[in-house]
Protein backbone atom coordinates (compact mmCIF):
# COMPACT_ATOMS: atom_id res chain seq x y z
CA UNK A 1 0.00 0.00 0.00
CA UNK A 2 1.00 3.64 -0.78
CA UNK A 3 4.74 4.74 -1.71
CA UNK A 4 6.28 5.29 1.71
CA UNK A 5 8.45 2.74 0.71
CA UNK A 6 10.33 4.41 -2.41
CA UNK A 7 12.87 6.96 -1.92
CA UNK A 8 10.76 9.74 -3.19
CA UNK A 9 8.06 8.79 -0.67
CA UNK A 10 10.19 9.08 2.29
CA UNK A 11 11.62 12.09 1.56
CA UNK A 12 8.58 13.58 1.50
CA UNK A 13 7.44 11.50 5.21
CA UNK A 14 10.58 12.74 6.35
CA UNK A 15 10.80 16.12 5.20
CA UNK A 16 7.07 16.41 6.54
CA UNK A 17 8.39 15.22 9.99
CA UNK A 18 10.63 17.26 10.40
CA UNK A 19 8.41 20.44 9.81
CA UNK A 20 5.33 18.62 11.85
CA UNK A 21 8.24 18.80 14.78
CA UNK A 22 9.11 22.35 14.03
CA UNK A 23 5.51 23.32 14.22
CA UNK A 24 4.59 21.23 17.24
CA UNK A 25 6.91 22.79 19.18
CA UNK A 26 5.92 26.35 18.61
CA UNK A 27 2.64 25.32 19.67
CA UNK A 28 3.52 23.83 22.73
CA UNK A 29 6.35 25.94 23.84
CA UNK A 30 4.88 29.28 22.34
CA UNK A 31 8.42 31.02 22.13
CA UNK A 32 8.99 34.81 21.45
CA UNK A 33 9.21 36.17 18.06
CA UNK A 34 13.04 36.50 17.47
CA UNK A 35 15.19 36.15 15.09
CA UNK A 36 15.49 31.87 15.88
CA UNK A 37 12.35 31.12 16.32
CA UNK A 38 11.43 33.38 12.71
CA UNK A 39 13.93 30.71 10.96
CA UNK A 40 12.23 27.66 12.89
CA UNK A 41 9.25 28.75 11.56
CA UNK A 42 10.81 29.50 7.97
CA UNK A 43 11.97 26.01 7.83
CA UNK A 44 8.33 24.71 9.32
CA UNK A 45 5.99 26.36 7.37
CA UNK A 46 7.81 26.86 4.16
CA UNK A 47 11.52 25.03 3.27
CA UNK A 48 10.43 21.46 4.57
CA UNK A 49 6.69 21.48 3.34
CA UNK A 50 7.84 22.62 0.24
CA UNK A 51 10.29 19.62 -0.12
CA UNK A 52 7.46 18.07 0.88
CA UNK A 53 4.87 19.17 -1.33
CA UNK A 54 6.96 18.59 -4.35
CA UNK A 55 8.20 14.99 -3.74
CA UNK A 56 4.54 13.93 -2.67
CA UNK A 57 3.32 15.41 -6.00
CA UNK A 58 6.41 13.30 -7.67
CA UNK A 59 5.77 10.18 -5.46
CA UNK A 60 1.31 10.85 -6.08
CA UNK A 61 1.94 11.07 -9.70
CA UNK A 62 4.09 8.00 -9.71
CA UNK A 63 1.43 6.12 -7.80
CA UNK A 64 -1.26 6.83 -9.98
CA UNK A 65 0.62 5.09 -12.50
CA UNK A 66 0.92 1.89 -10.96
CA UNK A 67 -2.32 -1.01 -11.19
CA UNK A 68 -3.10 -1.33 -7.86
CA UNK A 69 -3.56 1.93 -7.61
CA UNK A 70 -6.79 1.40 -9.84
CA UNK A 71 -7.57 -1.34 -8.28
CA UNK A 72 -7.93 0.27 -4.81
CA UNK A 73 -11.19 0.99 -6.55
CA UNK A 74 -13.56 -1.95 -5.99
CA UNK A 75 -14.98 -1.57 -9.38
CA UNK A 76 -11.68 -2.58 -11.14
CA UNK A 77 -10.44 -5.29 -8.81
CA UNK A 78 -11.15 -7.56 -11.12
CA UNK A 79 -9.48 -6.22 -13.87
CA UNK A 80 -6.32 -5.75 -11.64
CA UNK A 81 -6.67 -9.60 -10.30
CA UNK A 82 -7.71 -10.88 -13.90
CA UNK A 83 -3.87 -8.97 -15.21
CA UNK A 84 -2.03 -10.72 -12.29
CA UNK A 85 -3.82 -14.19 -12.61
CA UNK A 86 -0.97 -16.43 -14.44
CA UNK A 87 -3.35 -18.76 -16.00
CA UNK A 88 -5.53 -15.89 -17.27
CA UNK A 89 -5.48 -16.04 -21.47
CA UNK A 90 -7.09 -12.18 -21.43
CA UNK A 91 -5.41 -9.96 -23.58
CA UNK A 92 -4.74 -7.47 -20.71
CA UNK A 93 -3.34 -9.91 -18.78
CA UNK A 94 -1.20 -11.83 -21.32
CA UNK A 95 -0.15 -7.91 -21.52
CA UNK A 96 0.24 -7.77 -17.95
CA UNK A 97 2.79 -10.76 -17.20
CA UNK A 98 5.22 -8.71 -19.38
CA UNK A 99 7.87 -7.13 -16.72
CA UNK A 100 8.02 -3.71 -18.92
CA UNK A 101 4.39 -3.32 -18.44
CA UNK A 102 3.33 -5.28 -15.46
CA UNK A 103 3.31 -3.24 -12.59
CA UNK A 104 1.86 -0.17 -14.74
CA UNK A 105 -0.31 -2.58 -17.11
CA UNK A 106 -3.05 0.04 -16.93
CA UNK A 107 -1.12 3.40 -17.08
CA UNK A 108 0.73 1.96 -20.31
CA UNK A 109 -1.80 0.52 -22.24
CA UNK A 110 -4.42 3.42 -21.35
CA UNK A 111 -2.16 6.74 -21.42
CA UNK A 112 -2.75 9.40 -23.69
CA UNK A 113 0.35 8.87 -25.64
CA UNK A 114 0.04 12.06 -27.95
CA UNK A 115 2.03 15.77 -27.05
CA UNK A 116 -0.23 16.22 -24.10
CA UNK A 117 -1.16 12.89 -23.22
CA UNK A 118 0.73 13.26 -19.92
CA UNK A 119 -1.99 15.73 -18.39
CA UNK A 120 -4.62 14.44 -20.25
CA UNK A 121 -4.60 11.02 -19.18
CA UNK A 122 -4.30 12.73 -15.46
CA UNK A 123 -7.29 15.11 -16.48
CA UNK A 124 -9.44 11.28 -17.31
CA UNK A 125 -8.10 9.89 -14.36
CA UNK A 126 -9.73 12.47 -11.99
CA UNK A 127 -12.91 11.78 -14.14
CA UNK A 128 -12.64 8.16 -13.38
CA UNK A 129 -12.30 9.35 -9.33
CA UNK A 130 -15.07 11.93 -9.59
CA UNK A 131 -17.39 9.28 -11.26
CA UNK A 132 -16.19 6.97 -8.36
CA UNK A 133 -16.89 8.95 -5.66
CA UNK A 134 -19.68 11.31 -6.83
CA UNK A 135 -21.53 9.60 -9.68
CA UNK A 136 -22.32 6.24 -7.83
CA UNK A 137 -19.88 3.80 -9.28
CA UNK A 138 -18.77 3.24 -5.47
CA UNK A 139 -22.04 1.78 -4.20
CA UNK A 140 -22.63 0.08 -7.88
CA UNK A 141 -22.69 -3.49 -7.19
CA UNK A 142 -19.69 -5.59 -10.00
CA UNK A 143 -21.62 -7.21 -11.77
CA UNK A 144 -23.87 -3.79 -12.40
CA UNK A 145 -20.41 -2.09 -13.43
CA UNK A 146 -19.64 -5.12 -15.78
CA UNK A 147 -22.95 -4.92 -17.23
CA UNK A 148 -23.63 -1.32 -17.52
CA UNK A 149 -20.31 0.91 -17.37
CA UNK A 150 -18.00 0.99 -20.51
CA UNK A 151 -14.71 2.68 -21.59
CA UNK A 152 -15.57 6.47 -22.13
CA UNK A 153 -14.06 6.68 -25.97
CA UNK A 154 -13.29 3.93 -28.12
CA UNK A 155 -9.82 2.03 -27.58
CA UNK A 156 -7.47 4.07 -29.70
CA UNK A 157 -4.87 1.21 -32.04
CA UNK A 158 -2.35 3.61 -31.75
CA UNK A 159 -1.71 2.88 -28.21
CA UNK A 160 -1.36 -0.67 -29.60
CA UNK A 161 1.56 0.31 -31.95
CA UNK A 162 3.06 2.52 -29.41
CA UNK A 163 4.99 -1.05 -28.92
CA UNK A 164 3.35 -2.73 -31.76
CA UNK A 165 4.80 -1.36 -35.12
CA UNK A 166 2.66 -1.46 -38.17
CA UNK A 167 5.78 -0.78 -40.21
CA UNK A 168 7.77 -4.42 -39.20
CA UNK A 169 7.67 -7.35 -41.83
CA UNK A 170 5.84 -9.46 -38.75
CA UNK A 171 2.66 -6.72 -38.89
CA UNK A 172 2.70 -6.09 -42.77
CA UNK A 173 2.96 -9.75 -43.48
CA UNK A 174 -0.44 -10.46 -41.85
CA UNK A 175 -3.31 -10.39 -44.54
CA UNK A 176 -5.94 -9.97 -41.99
CA UNK A 177 -3.92 -6.70 -41.42
CA UNK A 178 -3.54 -5.37 -44.76
CA UNK A 179 -7.15 -6.25 -45.33
CA UNK A 180 -8.06 -3.74 -42.63
CA UNK A 181 -5.53 -1.40 -42.74
CA UNK A 182 -7.65 1.54 -43.31
CA UNK A 183 -9.78 0.63 -40.78
CA UNK A 184 -7.17 0.27 -38.65
CA UNK A 185 -5.84 3.85 -39.05
CA UNK A 186 -9.10 5.19 -38.83
CA UNK A 187 -9.94 3.35 -35.68
CA UNK A 188 -12.81 2.19 -37.02
CA UNK A 189 -11.92 -1.41 -36.56
CA UNK A 190 -10.27 -2.59 -33.21
CA UNK A 191 -7.07 -4.46 -32.42
CA UNK A 192 -8.67 -5.87 -29.56
CA UNK A 193 -12.12 -6.61 -30.82
CA UNK A 194 -13.59 -10.15 -31.25
CA UNK A 195 -12.45 -11.59 -34.34
CA UNK A 196 -8.68 -9.68 -34.41
CA UNK A 197 -6.75 -10.06 -30.62
CA UNK A 198 -9.63 -10.76 -28.97
CA UNK A 199 -11.11 -8.10 -26.50
CA UNK A 200 -8.90 -7.44 -23.25
CA UNK A 201 -10.88 -7.72 -20.18
CA UNK A 202 -13.38 -10.45 -21.17
CA UNK A 203 -15.23 -11.13 -18.05
CA UNK A 204 -16.58 -7.82 -18.42
CA UNK A 205 -18.48 -8.02 -21.59
CA UNK A 206 -21.56 -9.34 -22.21
CA UNK A 207 -21.64 -12.80 -24.32
CA UNK A 208 -22.99 -10.43 -27.72
CA UNK A 209 -20.08 -8.38 -26.63
CA UNK A 210 -17.19 -11.36 -27.33
CA UNK B 1 -0.74 52.83 -1.19
CA UNK B 2 2.31 51.41 0.97
CA UNK B 3 1.87 53.25 3.78
CA UNK B 4 -2.12 52.18 3.88
CA UNK B 5 -0.60 48.30 3.81
CA UNK B 6 2.01 48.98 6.67
CA UNK B 7 -0.91 50.36 8.38
CA UNK B 8 -3.23 46.99 7.80
CA UNK B 9 0.18 45.53 9.14
CA UNK B 10 0.91 47.43 12.25
CA UNK B 11 -3.10 46.18 13.46
CA UNK B 12 -2.27 42.03 12.40
CA UNK B 13 -2.47 39.87 15.19
CA UNK B 14 1.02 38.23 14.31
CA UNK B 15 1.52 35.85 17.48
CA UNK B 16 -2.40 34.39 16.57
CA UNK B 17 -1.73 34.19 13.17
CA UNK B 18 1.40 32.43 13.42
CA UNK B 19 -0.23 30.02 15.50
CA UNK B 20 -3.19 29.39 13.08
CA UNK B 21 -0.28 28.98 10.24
CA UNK B 22 1.21 26.30 12.35
CA UNK B 23 -2.23 24.62 12.65
CA UNK B 24 -3.39 24.78 9.26
CA UNK B 25 0.65 23.83 8.17
CA UNK B 26 0.15 20.82 10.57
CA UNK B 27 -3.15 20.00 8.78
CA UNK B 28 -1.16 20.28 4.62
CA UNK B 29 1.39 17.74 6.52
CA UNK B 30 -0.75 15.20 7.99
CA UNK B 31 -2.79 15.26 4.22
CA UNK B 32 0.20 14.75 2.35
CA UNK B 33 1.75 11.69 4.77
CA UNK B 34 -1.76 10.14 4.33
CA UNK B 35 -1.87 10.08 0.52
CA UNK B 36 1.51 8.93 0.70
CA UNK B 37 1.10 6.20 2.97
CA UNK B 38 -2.33 4.99 2.19
CA UNK B 39 -1.77 5.58 -1.15
CA UNK B 40 -5.88 5.13 -2.40
CA UNK B 41 -7.49 7.86 -5.08
CA UNK B 42 -9.12 10.17 -2.63
CA UNK B 43 -6.08 10.73 -0.12
CA UNK B 44 -3.59 10.65 -3.03
CA UNK B 45 -5.64 13.26 -5.25
CA UNK B 46 -6.14 15.27 -1.52
CA UNK B 47 -2.30 14.94 -1.20
CA UNK B 48 -2.03 16.68 -4.97
CA UNK B 49 -4.14 19.42 -4.14
CA UNK B 50 -6.26 19.98 -1.44
CA UNK B 51 -3.23 19.79 0.96
CA UNK B 52 -0.82 21.99 -1.16
CA UNK B 53 -3.78 24.76 -0.53
CA UNK B 54 -3.69 24.85 2.99
CA UNK B 55 0.19 24.99 2.90
CA UNK B 56 0.10 27.79 0.64
CA UNK B 57 -1.98 29.67 3.11
CA UNK B 58 -0.30 28.43 6.10
CA UNK B 59 2.66 30.48 4.60
CA UNK B 60 0.91 33.26 3.25
CA UNK B 61 0.11 33.64 7.04
CA UNK B 62 3.56 33.37 7.90
CA UNK B 63 4.96 35.51 5.02
CA UNK B 64 2.49 38.70 6.68
CA UNK B 65 3.06 37.97 10.14
CA UNK B 66 6.65 38.29 9.90
CA UNK B 67 5.67 41.14 7.43
CA UNK B 68 3.72 42.62 10.09
CA UNK B 69 6.68 41.86 13.21
CA UNK B 70 9.37 44.30 11.16
CA UNK B 71 6.60 46.60 10.67
CA UNK B 72 5.49 47.14 13.96
CA UNK B 73 9.32 47.23 15.10
CA UNK B 74 10.33 49.93 12.59
CA UNK B 75 6.79 52.28 13.03
CA UNK B 76 9.24 55.31 11.43
CA UNK B 77 9.79 53.98 8.30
Amino acid sequence: MGSAATPIGALAIASAGIAALLLIHHLVVRPKLQATTRLKLLLGLAVFPFIAAVSTTASGMARTTEATFCGSCHVMETHVSDLQDPNSISLASRHGRNEHVGPHACYTCHADYSMLGYPLTKITGMMHVYHYYFSGYRKMPLEEFHKEVRIAKPYPNANCRTCHSGKLASFMNVREHIAVLDELEANKVSCASAGCHGVAHRFSKRPEEL
Amino acid sequence: MVRRFLRLLARWPSERALLVACALGLIALGIMVAGIVLGTPLPVVASMSVAQGIGVLACLLFGLSIAADVASKRPEQ
